[in-house]
């Protein structure tokens, strides 16, 4: 998980606490799992674009 | 996008489930709601008139002996009339989307070969997915809630906004469409914020589009280097 990301997840995790209907809170909370999504794409993307750039054959 | 939400059951009042979506219907959106059980009489010329007026049709009901409550059949044979559907070669329903949210006091896992019912949600909704063929509609994929009364409050935090993104949301549920949902409601969302949480709404609308365009770019790198590798 990035740094930017965590901090991200934070904010939101606090926003969502300050919210006292239960369908705000649930868009925060679920725009936090949305944000992981994004961060676990992240990571398998860039993954596969090392994964392709070092690959021993074209050295 | 006009979201028409058709619900069927015959004591909606008692159904925490059926209120529990009613209180998570998206706000500042275009949603028409209607109890189908609580019309007096069904005004075929009204009924159609939302039909065609929506870009999407959920119709939302429990499960009963594996199939919508008598209510829904009703209003199929009233509302859904054969020169309507189809009688005069105009189908005004095609390309129109019917997605179904339906409730069961069974398990997901029941509902499968082998499973405590035997059946598939799929099998037991076939003949509304027959009707959508015949208008040549658009079917979507089922949004099921099972045991709604066994979920945890985290499950149920999720299930509101699922359940918002099932009525508005492009389909189908990408990644990309899901990023564009959030994208779009954030907005809304931040403007409903007390003043002193609104920069911090305004910050996390940023990042979260900082992060949008940071996988657009990987994917478009990842895409570049496909094309080379195929040379």
């Amino acid at each position: 998980m990035t740094e930017q990301s965590q901090w991200l997840q934070l904010q939101i995790d606090k926003l969502a606490e300050q919210q006292a209907k239960f369908t705000d809170r649930a868009f925060w909370l679920a725009l936090k799992e949305m944000v992981r999504e994004q961060d676990r794409r992240n990571d398998q993307l860039s993954g596969e674009v090392d994964g392709r750039t070092w690959r021993p054959d074209k050295w | 996008m006009t979201t028409l939400v058709l619900v069927s059951h015959p004591h909606l009042a008692d159904s925490t489930s059926q209120q529990f979506l009613k209180a998570s219907l998206p706000t500042n959106a275009d949603i028409v709601w209607e109890h189908i059980e609580s019309q007096a009489h069904l005004d075929i010329e009204k009924e159609q008139a939302q039909l065609r007026q929506a870009d999407r049709i959920i119709l939302q009901f429990p499960l009963y002996w594996y199939a919508a409550p008598a209510g829904l059949k009703q209003w199929e044979d009233t509302v859904l009339t054969r020169t309507f559907v189809y009688g005069d070669h105009r189908y005004p329903l095609a390309d129109k989307e019917l997605g179904i949210v339906v409730t069961t006091g069974m398990p997901a896992k029941a509902f499968q070969r082998g499973g405590a019912e035997g059946l598939t949600l799929d099998a037991a909704l076939a003949p509304l997915a027959a009707v959508a063929h015949r208008a040549k509609m658009t079917w979507l994929p089922t949004f099921a809630i099972h045991q709604f009364a066994y979920l945890e409050e985290p499950e149920k935090l999720q299930l509101v906004v699922d359940y918002q993104r099932y009525l508005t949301q492009t389909q189908p549920d990408s990644l990309q469409s899901r990023q564009t949902w959030f994208a779009q409601k954030l907005p809304g969302m931040i403007d409903q914020l007390p003043p002193e949480q609104q920069a911090t709404g305004r910050l996390i609308e940023a990042e979260f589009a900082q992060q949008q365009d940071d996988l657009d770019a990987l994917a478009d790198t990842l895409s570049l280097i496909k094309e080379r590798d195929d040379d």
